[in-house]
């Protein structure tokens, strides 16, 4: 494979965003994702290829060593943050039609709950797998998310909540979702869910971990 | 002896045998009084009357003056809405960049509308209860505030790229926790609880560059001022327990994903461990199935120095039955 994408795929996963960033310390002075991105496009590297052998692997890596506890929220931030300054410069490519998203994935937080933490790291590695992500950002209303269904008819939605008390608000929301959507698949997650809760309010999957929400939508895909 | 007794006497080691009882009550607590969370968090003696209503019915050992997270943030700038059945909401991130840091000033915690209230808070117990409960105050812990201060990822992201601008506002924070913490103990509060939620999010080295000594100075402070300190933080606190070994608190809350037995062995038979029943369960499950959950927890830690609790805070929806038969486990241990 080309060292230029190879090379991008350590800087997704390290969260190296470009020179100047300080982060990770061993990596300090040497080019990031921003510069790396230039570079392969610059070489004539397929746009395509770079988001699948470079960016997606990267954030794939770093997504399973999350949820196998080995990094934390911050490298994940800094993973999704070197993500997102590479796909700055493929995004001219995804107007064109050049590179083709994997789907459309619709995000928010339940009504009632106003953290985004979870709901942002989901919506990153999501991205970063390749979907084109709709961020409804937190407190979020049953009709939000039909609206924007509306408009993004083959959607799939996620749904999180932190708080025990706003778990509860998911149910209306993916009985809503249900009733005029049926097909739509719906992920939740949060702390304070499980399996069987998902079960319970009739959404289709639950996710621990950002990198279990990627799985299953890839996996929708490919069916 | 009354529970003021009781809770000294666990503390310092005399009393083994007993399990007491505190859950983290807050949105339950005012709905259990009539009241909603936004009264509650707004006007200390709703609070109070709310936990001293719980108290009664429960037979639980402490009451305490948590809320939510933004009394501090409050005093520091941010505009806060109270909802009526929700958490209060913080409108405002008051530190945008490093001049917003370095220019923020350091309140009057007597001074500003929401410190005061839980100042008055602590007073109003000590006059109602006359110390013969004890009463926990709260604060929030560094990483927290400069997180509700600042914003979670952007905080966050600091850790990792900017050390300096993360240590300024942390040090901010940590003037104001200290002052917040004194003005309670002077109060009443036998006990301050320090709520730093996000660190079960950061890895053991950032917790150990950034978070520990601030922990530790929190904790001395506390300690000099003739309180009892304790620590929460929520959610999967494993990784960091070699470290919170080290910070000599009196109360560890451990939330449902840490190991209890596990974490006995770190942190050693001194401290009170305090957990750590998944609050959903206990808000879900049949009052028979939390019984055998519970039970085994209380035989797990039989003869060690515990608090029943949940490992976080209760859900508003816990029906009433549930928590009574936690408050019936911990009461056969008094009894026997």
């Amino acid at each position: 494979m080309n060292e230029i994408v190879e090379k991008l795929t350590i800087c997704i996963e390290f969260g190296k965003i470009n020179q100047k960033s300080p982060f990770p310390p061993s990596m300090r002075g040497e080019v990031g994702a921003d510069e790396l991105t230039k570079q392969a496009l610059e070489a004539g590297i397929n746009p395509a290829e770079i988001l699948e052998h470079g960016l997606i692997p990267g954030m794939n890596a770093v997504g399973l060593k999350f949820s196998q506890g080995k990094v934390f929220v911050p490298e994940m931030l800094m993973a999704a943050k070197a993500m997102s300054t590479a796909l700055v410069h493929l995004k001219p490519y995804f107007q064109s039609g050049e590179v083709k998203r994997k789907g459309t994935f619709i995000i928010g937080t339940v009504f009632g709950d106003l953290h985004d933490i979870g709901k942002n790291l989901v919506a990153m590695t999501v991205e970063g797998a390749g979907w084109e992500v709709i961020d409804l950002g937190v407190d979020v209303k049953s009709e939000t998310f039909l609206d924007t269904l509306g408009k993004y008819p083959n959607s799939a939605v996620g749904i999180s909540a932190l708080l025990t008390t706003t778990m509860a608000n998911m149910e209306s929301v993916v009985k809503n979702l249900k009733e005029k959507h049926p097909l739509t698949k719906i992920l939740v997650g949060g702390a304070p869910l499980n399996a069987a809760f998902c079960n319970k309010i009739g959404a289709d999957f639950y996710s621990r971990d950002p990198q279990g929400a990627v799985a299953y939508l890839n996996n929708l895909q490919n069916c | 002896m009354n529970k003021k007794q009781q809770f000294d006497k666990l503390l310092s080691g005399e009393l083994h045998s007993i399990v007491l009882f505190k859950p983290i009550l807050m949105h339950f607590a005012a709905r259990f009084n009539k009241t909603t969370y936004g009264k509650l968090a707004s006007d200390y003696k709703v609070l109070v009357e709310s936990n001293i209503r719980c108290m009664e019915y429960f037979d639980l050992d402490t009451v305490s003056l948590i809320s939510d997270p933004y009394r501090e943030t409050s005093a520091f700038g941010a505009r806060i809405e109270f909802i009526p059945e929700g958490v209060p909401k913080c409108l405002n991130i008051v530190i945008q960049n490093e001049d917003d840091a370095k220019k923020l000033a350091i309140p009057d915690i007597y001074h500003c509308e929401r410190t005061r209230d839980r100042i008055s808070g602590a007073g109003h117990f000590q006059k109602l209860l006359k110390g013969t409960v004890p009463v926990g105050g709260w604060i929030e812990g560094p990483l927290a505030e400069a997180c509700d201060l600042a914003g979670v990822s952007e905080m966050l992201i600091n850790l990792m790229c900017d050390p300096d601008y993360s240590n300024l506002i942390m040090d901010k924070c940590m003037i104001v926790a200290r002052e917040f913490a004194k003005a309670q103990i002077n109060e009443g509060c036998d006990y301050i609880g320090i709520g730093d939620a996000i660190c079960s999010q950061i890895d053991a080295d950032t917790y150990d560059l950034y978070v520990k000594d601030r922990h530790k100075e929190l904790v001395d402070h506390i300690h000099s001022l003739g309180a009892k300190a304790k620590l929460h933080i929520c959610g999967n606190i494993n990784h960091l327990l070699p470290s919170i070994g080290c910070l000599n608190l009196d109360i560890i809350d451990l939330d449902w994903q840490v190991e209890i037995q596990e974490a006995r062995k770190i942190l050693g038979n001194n401290v009170v461990i305090k957990g750590n029943i998944n609050p959903v369960l206990i808000q879900e499950t049949s009052t028979q199935h939390l019984e055998s959950l519970a039970n085994e927890l209380v035989q797990q830690m039989h003869g060690q120095k515990f608090i029943l609790s949940g490992g976080c805070e209760i859900g508003v929806y816990t029906p009433i039955a549930n928590l009574m038969k936690l408050a019936d486990i911990s009461r056969k241990t008094k009894t026997n």
